[in-house]
């Protein structure tokens, strides 16, 4: 058995998470591309201890139900194999709904993708057409007016301040009878605001009619000296 | 094709655990041909994907020429009742076709309090709950696996059962319908048909007669078989485990890939059905087990191997088997696990070997309290057996053990059940001789008491099941002789021993209070928080049909039973001489270690034992 982080090489997988696989639990996407990359062959590094599991170290949760479309997981390889062919046997070994996007090697030093990512961006889907998106535009600038949102969850109640967790105002755009609110979250220390938790809050305020089809996660970022960039 | 998806997804959203009903697993296979057959499991997603049989029946349909198999589960309650108010049918997973329009439906009979659910997969797809009620636009209602040994009680809900090993039987079925389908049968000629496949049995060709309210033999009318002899799979070699199974992304039961390494026990434990019924022991070699485990974590990406049977330590190589298995995975975080493990030294080796650093807890089942009693069962265990097992455990490190037992077992007395205690006491004060002083505080012996049920085409047979408030006086009995500190006494619940009982050998009335349970609201007994003794009692009293005369009463060796026309293998002379034996307290070898003991499963169709080399004792 070798030692994590004395020769190991640390992949970072870019995947997404959609279509009927968005209903899987984080646990059970977390076995999932355990069981996909022992699948593909790689030769994955296995921490020591008691109970030898493989090195993998995922990105923030996203609940059953949310499609994500550029998630993250660093796998730990104990030898060198080129990216290019490490990308396509995890392709191959993978559900098409749960599958790699991009893979590069990333410095060990680099922060972890827990504390790394702390940008996130959603589309939310609803049934609804041009009324539900002046409802909500207004809706949203008066929350954002009184700068904080209590949300309940699981009994509790969280109180989130909208000018730190909200970088970008929410984006509003209308196609037939269906409207798409962009959000941009930014992932606190102590949890991230969901993006239904929001938009209900909206349709509750403005007394709207629309009901949430879709969410996606479409992006994670970096945040680092005041810019975002792309954690690949 | 009517694929049922866009109608299913709206429902996700309201519903605990959406995964059940998503497909799209590695390894499930999504073809179109003309002849379908959906497999249902009557439990939820989790369970019935942890079953061995339905992934091996899954690959056996679908190597099948122009065979499409798809799985089924039982919807839990939310998702039957969105279905039901949104007027979807019960659909298949892979491509969400209604299940009744499929070919062929085969249903599982892995437990008997799973009965009702039977009932609640046929009403969710449309198809008429019973044989007699179906036209030939239905499908085929076909049913297999353990229970099936007395399949009255739920006789009247298949058009036809398999006794026995399905993995050639599957092929033959299939072909029969098919040819008598293109010749333009008939239903009642499809099944005359079905009737002649070996193993085949066909509820409505038998009818069983019954003289002032006792039942007195089962008749087969022309073309159906005087007997069904169970179908035998001679050589487990002679075709592969399953290596690419669907693989959940639900955490499962028994979340990982199993390699069954033999079939069949002959220890002959006088209470066990299964050790009677897949007679004779049919092991695989270590080469194909190692072959077939190594394909199988390869193509599942799963990190544990369960190399499963009924007692996977008899295995004449397992040491060769776990060598080879331990150095191919080392260093991977891969890990092989065993089912279960014989009372003896060299379970806790292989224990050693398999564990690694952990040492979560061994589990025994000496099943009765007192050697005179563990005779009467032939349950081949010593007190000095298993001290010296737990003694070799604790001292390996081990500081949690597991004990199974039984109460109500033929013959037994207070003192019998008194043993256990003492015998936990025993075992307790063995292992913290073992253990330093400092770790004893850690130690912990679990004893877990179910009650025995008399199980059809078993020595005990004939036996009565001890009523409810003797169970409860027995336990009482029990509670009171076993040392508190250090054991966790837990019981299994009475009541659904007692409707185990009922379902396992009662006649074909017993599917008429099956009926009535369902429609008064059981589903998913095999759930703790689901069972209500209640909907029971109601459906006997609706139905006239007394349990107790059922489960409670001893019966005559030469009396007519339910199961008469139905054949293990394992001769009904052989039954009443272990019976005999068991009442002088006489034990009886196990044949793969000595000579034939003359069940008289060996011969003709049966095949007989195969070991892959010498057992050890």
């Amino acid at each position: 058995m070798i030692g994590v982080g004395e020769t190991t090489f640390r992949l970072r997988v870019r995947f997404r998470k959609a279509d009927r696989l968005r209903y899987l639990s984080h646990l059970e996407v977390v076995h999932s591309c355990e069981r996909a990359a022992r699948r593909a062959g790689l030769p994955y590094a296995v921490t020591q201890g008691f109970s030898p599991h493989m090195k993998l170290a995922f990105g923030p949760a996203l609940p059953v139900g949310t499609a994500g479309l550029g998630e993250y997981l660093d796998l730990w390889l104990r030898s060198y194999v080129p990216s290019e062919q490490a990308f396509q046997a995890l392709r191959s070994a993978s559900a098409a709904g749960l599958a790699p996007v991009k893979v590069k090697y990333i410095a060990e030093r680099e922060p972890s993708l827990g504390s790394a990512l702390t940008i996130a961006k959603y589309e939310v889907v609803l049934e609804g057409g041009e009324a539900l998106r002046e409802g909500l535009r207004g809706s949203f600038s008066a929350i954002i007016a009184e700068g904080e949102l209590a949300v309940d969850h699981k009994g509790k109640q969280k109180v989130f301040e909208l000018a730190s967790t909200l970088p970008k105002e929410p984006d509003v755009s209308t196609s037939g009878e269906r409207t798409t609110v962009g959000l941009t979250v930014r992932i606190g220390e102590r949890g991230s605001l969901r993006p239904e938790a929001l938009v209900t809050a909206a349709l509750t305020r403005g007394a709207l009619d629309g009901r949430i089809a879709s969410v996606t996660r479409t992006e994670l970022l970096v945040e680092e000296d005041g810019s975002w960039r792309d954690p690949l | 094709m009517s694929d049922l998806w866009s109608r299913i997804e709206p429902l996700l959203a309201g519903v605990e655990r959406p995964v059940r009903y998503i497909d799209s697993e590695w390894g499930a296979s999504h073809d179109d041909a003309s002849y379908r057959v959906a497999l249902v499991y009557p439990d939820v997603y989790e369970i019935g994907m942890a079953n061995q049989a339905l992934q091996i029946l899954y690959g056996r349909f679908g190597a099948l020429e122009d065979v499409t198999a798809e799985r089924v589960f039982v919807p839990w309650k939310d998702m039957a009742d969105a279905m039901r108010a949104a007027d979807v049918p019960l659909f298949t997973l892979e491509s969400c076709r209604p299940v009744a329009d499929c070919d062929l439906v085969g249903i599982t009979l892995p437990y008997e309090l799973t009965y009702q659910n039977i009932l609640e997969a046929l009403d969710l797809a449309g198809i008429p709950l019973r044989s007699c009620d179906r036209t030939d636009d239905d499908p085929l209602i076909v049913g297999g696996g353990p229970c099936a040994f007395n399949p009255e009680p739920v006789a009247p809900f298949f058009d036809a059962i398999l006794i026995g090993d399905g993995e050639d039987a599957v092929a033959d079925i299939v072909a029969a319908h098919r040819s008598a389908k293109a010749q333009g049968a008939s239903r009642a000629e499809i099944l005359r048909a079905l009737a002649r496949v070996q193993g085949v049995y066909v509820p409505s060709l038998y009818e069983p007669r019954v003289s002032d309210g006792i039942f007195v033999g089962t008749t087969a009318l022309e073309g159906a078989p005087a007997i069904v002899h169970k179908r035998v799979l001679p050589d487990l070699d002679s075709y592969r485990a399953p290596t690419c199974t669907v693989v959940p992304f639900m955490d499962v039961v028994h979340d990982r890939v199993g390699v069954e390494v033999l079939r069949g026990c002959a220890r002959g434990c006088r209470f066990c059905q299964a050790g009677m019924v897949y007679r004779p022991v049919r092991e695989r070699s270590a080469d194909s087990i190692v072959r077939d485990a190594t394909a199988a974590l390869q193509c599942t990406g799963y990190d544990d191997v369960s190399l499963t049977s009924l007692s996977t330590a008899d295995h004449s190589q397992l040491e060769e088997v776990l060598r080879r298995l331990t150095r191919r995975l080392e260093g991977t975080g891969v890990t092989v696990s065993l089912p279960s493990l014989r009372v003896d030294a060299f379970s806790v080796q292989v224990a050693r070997l398999l564990g690694g650093g952990k040492k979560t807890g061994l589990t025994f089942a000496p099943e009765a309290g007192t050697q005179r009693l563990r005779d009467v069962i032939n349950k081949n265990v010593t007190e000095e057996d298993l001290l010296r097992t737990v003694t070799q455990a604790f001292s390996a490190g081990w500081r949690r053990v597991k004990l199974y037992f039984m109460i109500g077992l033929p013959t037994e007395t207070d003192e019998d059940i008194a043993g256990i205690g003492e015998l936990v006491g025993r075992v307790f004060r063995a292992a913290r001789e073992v253990t330093p002083p400092g770790e004893r505080g850690g130690m912990r012996v679990a004893v877990s008491v179910s009650t025995f049920v008399p199980k059809a085409h078993t020595p005990f047979q004939w036996e009565a099941q001890i009523p409810l408030d003797e169970v409860r006086r027995r336990q009482a009995v029990l509670r009171d002789s076993m040392p508190g500190k250090g054991v966790d006494l837990s019981y299994h619940d009475s009541d659904v021993s007692f409707l185990e009982g009922v379902l396992s050998r009662g006649g074909r009335e017993v599917a008429d209070v099956i009926e009535a349970a369902w429609r008064g609201g059981a589903r998913f007994d095999a759930w703790t928080e689901e069972f209500k003794p209640s909907r029971w009692s109601l459906a006997f009293e609706e139905t006239g049909v007394d349990p107790g005369g059922i489960a409670n009463r001893a019966r005559r060796v030469d009396e007519p039973l339910p199961w008469d026309h139905i054949s293990a293998g394992v001769s009904r002379a052989y039954l009443r001489i272990e019976r005999d034996n068991a009442f002088a307290a006489r034990t009886t070898a196990d044949c793969t270690f000595d000579g034939c003991t003359g069940c008289g499963v060996c011969g003709s169709s049966r095949g007989a034992n195969i070991l892959a080399g010498d057992r050890r004792g």
